[in-house]
């Protein structure tokens, strides 16, 4: 005998047959027909189990179905990792074939989910006490669970601070955020001395405020950064062959002066108080006026300057044809230097200048050299095996 | 009839057995491989006084580690034969024993203390910089090193710099300094003779002390996997007595000697203008209308540099070091020199009677063939075309004869 539940289903299999037969006669259309299949054969599918299980109907005679049977446990609390995880699997497929990052995502939220529901899976089946299955869940679970959280929400609050910073103008984002800076003491300073304030009060501001650094950053990423001015750097002073300005230009004055990489100088070029311009390379004792570099090799070189005025050190590696900045074509009858140069360095100073020269000096019409602007009369020659 | 049982022990059995036996053959063999005579790579043989200093330490440290070994191993043994479970009852648990554990705390604490202060005198001592006699660069790249003296008053003198390949040429009993760096990858310099290894990395200056005592050959090998032919990277230092050193400095520094016309070698010379100088500097080399023919490896090689190959045959290796240019019976005769010796007979260079032309023939012929390199047109995406390694240049055996002709000319 089939219970009423299945002849439900049954019937409701053998109408979606009878429609997708009808359906694919009259209107011809492979899409619905196939639709229709579809769904006669899950609702066959679920027909089936139905009757299996006799549409789970216990029986009114069977006293122990009512205290042992599975529907007689308490129901485990809804999960959300199911969605999660289908959530992750939709967003590997996507990023697959669209960006790495969506599928990073997806990847971190399907094994999120993975782990969590199977974590959950097995704290409900640990006893009979709902209680003491959540808490050995969390003593479990929470572990990893709380600093991967906090990680995330600092992660979303320097990210939103962040945008709203590069979207507020160059003196409105100090001031901004000194406001929120003392607003943020304020509270600190109600909070220590109101003990009586409620915890919920707390939280709830907390909450607030966070919601709307989440905002504001959403809205400051949308609206996009500030216009940033470009400072020059020595590069382009080096391009635009200007190196041997011996004046302040915007390089000096903006760009960073940051000496790096001191302890991989191949050597030192020193202007004395002089006036004398001296090299001395790794390892070779006392001063020289030639400096031999590996050729096709990144070179750090650091310039000191122990003069009393602010001077820069330019390495000359000959001339090239000028280029046509909006064609790019080359400009046959002009030439332009070819340089590296450093900022000007302040009396006293030191600064690196870190190059490569690719071609022998062999090959050099005029040799490479060291040169300061202002300096008359003055060169290291750079030797280029 | 054998149960289930029984036989799956008799497997086991073998099975164990077999690896045990396996295991015991590659263990002698690898400790065997250590008895080798004329293994010229040796650790244990240090051939001056920064590898003495290395030797001078690992070898208490050796002996150290090697009685802590044997006393730990034995202590282990002994618990473990001692009590070994024979039904015995389980004996009365105690917990904590101060003497017993600050004992045991306190002896390796003093053991590493024993280790640490040799061993960092051996480190400050292999750093010092300040009793250089000479200078030299060398340079790494995929496969090869490059050798340049660079003008200073140190090495008795250099006042036009040298550069050669896969052979570092250093006066004997003198402290040279080497500063080196890396032209694409991190590769490890390595003379086990004269001194430890020293990574070379790009954009960082790394120096090492190096000192010979006597004249001879010192082989080495790159000791950072580096690439497809690492193990094809090779390099030897030769010592030198101070005479000999100048000599070879003043061969160095010789003008380049075109070859005389109407010859072979000055077909090959052709051949080299055409095919060969886009990567291979050979200082001096004019083309018919005077004009210097400067090499150009940074258009063709990702390292952008390529072996100069002037006075190529005052060496006698070629290819990064990998193969000889001497003949099995010319290179002995190197090799085998005794110090007083040899300076003599390494500055005669390779002469046509020596001349290995069998491999010099078969690396013209197909490069990338006889070593292997990242020369294939159709792969060289990553590195925007540029190869690494030599590339296959078609060159006809007429060509290659030519060639080998002129090469045979710079020495």
């Amino acid at each position: 005998m089939i219970p009423t539940g299945s002849r439900l289903l049954f019937g409701a299999t053998v109408l979606a047959t009878i429609a997708a037969v009808a359906y694919g006669i009259s209107v011809g259309g492979s899409l619905g027909t196939v639709g229709l299949i579809s769904a006669a054969i899950a609702l066959a599918i679920l027909a089936g189990i139905n009757a299996y299980v006799r549409d789970s109907d216990v029986s009114s005679m069977d006293s122990t179905a009512l205290t042992d049977s599975p529907a007689a446990r308490p129901a485990p609390p809804a999960s959300n990792w199911p969605m999660v995880g289908a959530l992750g699997a939709m967003l590997v497929v996507v990023g697959a074939v669209t960006y790495p990052v969506v599928f990073a995502f997806g990847l971190i939220a399907l094994l999120a989910a993975t782990v969590e529901w199977m974590i959950a899976a097995w704290s409900e089946r640990a006893s009979a006490d709902r209680g003491f299955n959540t808490g050995i869940r969390q003593r479990f679970a929470n572990p990893a669970e709380f600093p991967v959280l906090a990680a995330l929400v600092a992660a979303i609050i320097v990210y939103s601070f962040s945008r709203i910073m590069l979207f507020l103008s160059k003196t409105g984002g100090p001031v901004a955020f000194g406001l929120v800076a003392a607003l943020v003491l304020a509270a600190g300073f109600v909070v220590a001395f109101r003990p009586q304030v409620r915890n919920a009060t707390v939280s709830a501001v907390a909450g607030i405020a966070v919601l709307g650094l989440v905002a504001g950053g959403v809205a400051a990423a949308l609206a996009g950064e500030r216009e940033m001015h470009p400072h020059d750097t020595t590069s382009d002073l080096a391009a635009d062959g200007e190196c041997d300005n011996a004046e302040e230009t915007e390089v000096d004055e903006h760009a960073s002066q940051t000496v790096g990489a001191k302890a991989n100088i191949q050597g030192e070029i020193i202007l004395h108080e002089d006036g004398t311009l001296v090299a001395r390379s790794l390892g070779i004792g006392g001063s020289s006026d030639t400096m031999t570099v590996v050729s096709s090799n990144t070179t750090n070189v650091r310039f000191r300057n122990d003069t009393d005025e602010e001077r820069r050190l330019v390495l000359n590696l000959g001339e090239r044809n000028a280029v046509d900045e909006e064609t790019g074509d080359t400009i046959a009858d002009e030439v332009v230097p070819v340089q590296r140069c450093t900022q000007l360095v302040a009396d006293g100073g030191s600064q690196l200048l870190t190059f490569s020269i690719a071609r022998s000096s062999a090959a050099a019409e005029t040799p490479y050299t060291f040169t300061v602007p202002g300096v008359d009369g003055q060169a290291v020659e750079v030797v280029v095996p | 009839m054998r149960t289930l049982g029984t036989v799956a022990r008799v497997w086991f059995d073998r099975v164990t057995r077999r690896s045990l036996a396996v295991t015991g053959l590659v263990g002698a063999a690898a400790v065997l491989a250590g008895c080798a005579k004329d293994a010229p790579q040796d650790t244990w043989q240090p051939a001056g006084d920064n590898s003495r200093d290395i030797q001078n330490l690992q070898w208490p440290v050796f002996a150290i580690a090697g009685v802590v070994l044997v006393i730990v191993v034995a202590a282990v043994g002994w618990c473990v034969f001692r009590y070994r479970d024979t039904g015995q009852a389980i004996p009365e648990q105690t917990h904590g024993r101060p003497a017993l554990e600050i004992g045991l705390t306190v002896l390796p604490a003093l053991i590493l203390i024993g280790v640490a202060v040799p061993t960092v005198g051996t480190i400050m001592a292999l750093s010092q910089t300040d009793d250089t006699e000479c200078v030299v660069n060398i340079t790494g790249q995929q496969w090869w090193w490059e050798i340049d003296y660079p003008v200073q008053d140190g090495c008795g003198g250099i006042d036009q710099p040298i550069v050669t390949a896969g052979q570092l040429v250093i006066p004997e009993d003198t402290n040279v300094l080497m500063r080196g760096t890396s032209r694409d990858v991190i590769h490890s310099f390595w003379v086990p003779r004269i001194n430890g290894k020293r990574d070379v990395v790009p954009g960082r200056v790394q120096t090492l002390r190096l000192e010979a005592d006597d004249p001879g050959i010192y082989a080495g090998q790159c000791a950072e996997f580096c690439g497809l032919s690492h193990a094809n990277m090779r390099m030897e230092i030769m010592a030198l007595s101070p005479a000999d050193f100048e000599t070879w400095k003043a061969n160095q520094t010789a003008p380049y000697e075109p070859p005389e016309d109407g010859t072979q070698a000055a077909d090959g010379e052709a051949v080299f203008i055409q095919q060969c100088v886009r990567c291979h500097q050979v200082d001096g080399l004019v083309d018919d209308n005077g004009v210097p023919q400067i090499a150009h490896p940074e258009d063709q090689v990702y390292s952008g540099a390529a072996p100069n190959l002037s006075h190529l045959m005052s060496r006698n290796t070629f290819a990064g070091a990998s193969w000889d240019l001497l003949t099995p019976t010319c290179r002995e005769n190197v090799w085998e020199a005794s110090p007083d010796a040899f300076g003599e007979r390494y500055l005669t260079g390779v002469t046509e009677d020596c001349l290995n032309s069998v491999d010099l023939r078969e690396w013209l012929r197909n490069a990338p063939e006889k070593k292997p390199m990242y020369a294939d047109q159709e792969q060289l995406g990553p590195t925007d075309g540029l190869y690494r390694g030599m590339p296959y240049l078609a060159l006809s055996e007429d060509q290659i004869d030519d060639v080998i002709a002129y090469l045979l000319e710079l020495d």
